[in-house]
């Protein structure tokens, strides 16, 4: 009997302990100040990934982390992913792949990147690709990476990275253009352009891969409506007897702004605190962003980065874009772009939107086949066109110790039909690019799609682009966004004195920037 | 003649030498503390040695980034504890908690208590549905919540507003946009799920003895005097855990700050608690030096709250059972 209740005491003692490992402090049963349930996970809300995980291309990149943080925190993240070089041919070069810095990361884009892995691996027999997928928050991901570099274990290859994730990393990559040369790769295929926006402080990180180039996408219906016509989808068009320009823009979205008696915003009874609809959104974008419909720049110098300059072109483009939402009313204020009315944050998708400024990403946020919809080009400013660009390329770490092996599989990688299929990127090379419009073309249907402007705009990316890196970045983007908030949030600024308290916060912020 | 009755029989009383315990004592004890034992391993792992080692960290300039290996724990003394003082955002973070508390402590304890009062009235029908109503609140997760409650508070299209704009208010609070709205709004959403608190307070309503009214209204009191001469002593246990609680959370208030105000404490840093302060300093700049400081900061002064409450407070509770 006594063995018994000893048997007994000792599984009810380890029941208790696996208990008391796992369970959080007790929580209180009065809670005056908040609910009493277990508190969810904070997330890294400014980088949270916007776009819902799709099956089928396109889907969004990281250029979501200098969005606006819309999506609901979830608690739980997929698990890393690895392979271990199954269909790699014996004595084959191991040439480690690590995805979690932009797009890549969810599950259904892991199934088809461990499919290409595998396909990959069984081509050929000299290299054997290994695939580590790290969920990307934000956060956790790039915290992997720091880790493994911290620990002497660097994978070989990361991305699809933008500009944001490698900003992240500044210093750490590999100069790619000895490494084209070695290998005999003709880069003079690619748009000076493109690899100018390819290269971070001069230096060739990468070969460009996949673009998501920013245009307008207006809502036809709405237009129908008001009976106006489309705006224009080539450079040089004129709208209604006038140039494409700010102006116009401006005009043309006032008249698409209305109140719920029907009133639009260049009617004297037009009631700014009951706008039903309104014509034009800078979507899902940061201070910097906004600045760049404007034109490209940094916001130091370069010759002396402890000091935070504001590039003139980003003060007129945010004067012009708090003037838009309140003194003019035709962009939403944080109050309308979080309501329902307008979408929750995502006001395109409200259909209350009759144009919005955004990336070819945006394709994954709205029902593209219920929407009837296409794209324009966007205007002349100040005698220049601006159309800001997110980029992603495969990019090789300094500290791979295989760096010659990354480059001759990374070659193959960037020209690899799958891979664009799996990320929803225009490619880089002009000649892939039929193939991928075909595919988009399908998606969207029954709506046709102008892809040209798209091809246009990317030729006109904003340099230096709006993403790349500052003196103690983390810090920076912060402020960056708490900017645009401002002014989303608040009427009544003196936004001569706000920018330059901005300037003198930046400056405080990048004199601090930790030593390279 | 009478004869004093002695008695000869010995109490049984087993009375142990000083200072030793039986062995039946000592197998009792060991049996409990074998049994507590799980608890206590769980408590010195997962409370005990995370406080030790963020009093650690607080001495090291050790990044979030870099690999955690003892070589990147590089001592720096009393510099983080310096930057407390020269922090911008910590005075005001503070300020916007205490602000939080100052307002949520007492809604979160009368809101409740008439609540607790209605229910426990004779006079409710219903009572049972008015109570589960009540309650309801409580059992929905705290992010779902808050996600719900920034789109009732919404100042365009949220329910709250346009009320208020049938009501005939022009220019209702743009709750989550304003920085002088933005706190009280927390506050509400505080007050939303009070369910907790007036069910432990009905618990207590419905513990006071009933003789006490009896004999209260045959003195002569009225309803006003027995509630502040009968009610609120008797219940003065209840209050005073419900406000012990009320400060421990309110000084730890952190997930509805962080969804509605993002990390940044949106608007203008007027939901900036003290606790994301700390989360961005730890998780977003990832100094964990400095972010180890903050949080000691909290766990002081909650400390220091519930001590003075427990000194002063306890000369204000009346214990029915226990000798004063």
């Amino acid at each position: 009997m006594k063995r018994y209740i000893l048997l007994l005491s000792v599984m009810t003692a380890l029941a208790l302990f696996a208990v008391a490992c796992g369970a959080p402090a007790a929580a209180p049963t009065a809670a005056p100040a908040q609910p009493t349930s277990a508190p969810a996970q904070a997330t890294s809300a400014p980088a949270a990934t916007l776009a819902p995980t799709e099956a089928a291309p396109p889907t969004a990149t990281e250029a979501a982390a200098s969005g606006e943080p819309t999506a609901v925190p979830t608690p739980t993240f997929p698990p890393p992913v690895s392979t271990g070089g199954e269909g790699c041919a014996p004595n084959s070069q191991q040439v480690s792949w690590f995805v979690g810095l932009g797009a890549g990361s969810n599950p259904p884009e892991v199934v088809k990147e461990k499919a290409f892995v595998d396909k990959f691996n069984k081509s050929q027999t000299e290299y054997c690709l290994l695939l580590s997928v790290v969920y990307n928050n934000g956060q956790n991901s790039y915290d992997a990476l720091r880790a493994r570099i911290a620990a002497g274990n660097p994978p070989d290859i990361v991305g699809p990275v933008g500009k944001a994730g490698r900003a992240s990393f500044q210093g750490a990559w590999a100069d790619i253009q000895p490494l084209a040369e070695k290998a005999g790769f003709d880069l003079s295929k690619y748009d000076p352009k493109l690899l100018d926006f390819t290269k971070d402080e001069g230096v060739l990180v990468g070969i460009p891969f996949a673009l998501f180039p920013s245009f307008i996408y207006y809502n036809k219906a709405l237009f129908d409506e008001a009976k106006l016509p489309y705006p224009p989808h080539k450079l040089g068009e004129q709208y209604m007897g006038k140039p494409w320009d700010l102006q116009a823009l401006q005009d043309l979205a006032m008249k698409l702004t209305v109140d719920k008696n029907g009133n639009d915003a260049t009617s004297a009874d037009f009631d700014p605190k009951n706008i039903a609809q309104f014509g034009f959104v800078e979507q899902y974008t940061d201070g910097r962003g906004v600045g760049a419909f404007f034109g490209g720049g940094l916001p130091y110098d370069p010759k002396d980065p402890k000091k935070a300059v504001i590039p003139d072109n980003w003060k007129a483009a945010w004067k012009w874009y708090y003037d838009g939402m309140w003194k003019y009313h035709f962009m939403p204020t944080a109050d309308y772009y979080n309501s329902d009315q307008f979408g929750k944050g995502n006001p395109f998708s409200s259909g209350n939107i009759a144009m919005a400024w955004t990336h070819t990403w945006y394709t994954c946020c709205f029902d593209v086949q219920k929407f009837n919809w296409d794209i324009a080009v966007v205007p002349t400013i100040n005698g220049q066109v601006t159309a800001k660009l997110h980029g992603d390329t495969f990019a090789i770490l300094k500290a791979s110790k295989n760096q010659d092996a990354a480059f001759a599989v990374l070659s193959k990688m960037i020209t690899d039909k799958d891979l664009y299929n799996i990320y929803g990127g225009m490619p880089a090379i002009v000649a892939d690019r039929p193939d991928f419009f075909k595919a988009f073309d399908e998606r969207v249907a029954p709506n046709k799609v102008d892809w040209s402007v798209v091809e246009e705009m990317v030729n006109h990316p904003d340099l230096p682009n709006h993403e790349a890196w500052t003196p103690n970045l983390t810090k920076n983007n912060d402020e960056f966004n708490k900017w645009k908030t401002f002014l989303d949030q608040t009427a009544g600024l003196d936004l001569d004195k706000e920018i330059d308290a901005l300037q003198q916060r930046l400056t405080a912020i990048y004199a601090s920037a930790p030593a390279q | 003649m009478s004869t004093a009755k002695v008695s000869t029989v010995r109490p049984l009383t087993f009375t142990q030498p000083k200072g030793k315990t039986s062995a039946f004592a000592r197998q009792q004890r060991n049996w409990g503390l074998f049994f507590l034992l799980p608890w206590i391993i769980g408590f010195f792992l997962f409370q005990i040695g995370p406080i030790l080692f963020t009093i650690f960290l607080s001495f090291t300039d050790y990044h979030g980034t870099s690999e955690f290996k003892l070589g990147n724990f590089n001592f720096v003394g009393l510099e983080n504890y310096q930057k407390l003082f020269t922090d911008p955002q910590a005075l005001p973070s503070m300020g916007v908690t205490l602000k939080f508390a100052l307002i949520g402590i007492p809604l979160g304890l009368i809101v409740p208590l008439l609540f607790a009062l209605l229910v426990n009235s004779k006079r409710l029908i219903g009572s049972s549905i008015f109570r589960t109503l009540f309650f309801l609140p409580t059992v929905i997760p705290v992010v779902a919540g808050t996600i719900i409650y920034s789109g009732v508070l919404n100042a365009q299209s949220g329910w709250i507003n346009l009320g208020l704009k049938a009501l005939g208010v022009a220019d209702p609070p743009r709750w989550f946009t304003d920085p002088f709205w933005a706190g009280f709004a927390l506050n509400l959403l505080a007050v939303w799920s009070v369910g907790n608190a007036m069910i432990i307070l009905l618990a207590g309503l419905q513990g006071i003895p009933t003789e006490l009214y009896e004999a209260a209204t045959v003195d002569g009191a009225n309803s006003i005097q027995r509630f502040f001469y009968i009610t609120i002593p008797m219940l003065s246990p209840v209050i005073f855990y419900n406000i012990t609680l009320g400060v421990i959370l309110a000084f730890q208030y952190f997930v509805p700050a962080l969804l509605i105000g993002t990390e940044v404490g949106n608007p203008q840093g007027s939901l900036l608690f003290f606790p994301l302060h700390f989360y961005r300093q730890a998780f977003v700049f990832s100094d964990f030096g400095y972010g180890s400081v903050l949080a000691l900061v909290i766990f002081v002064i909650t400390m220091i709250a519930t001590g003075l409450l427990f000194f002063f407070g306890q000369r204000l509770v009346y214990y029915a059972s226990a000798e004063r």
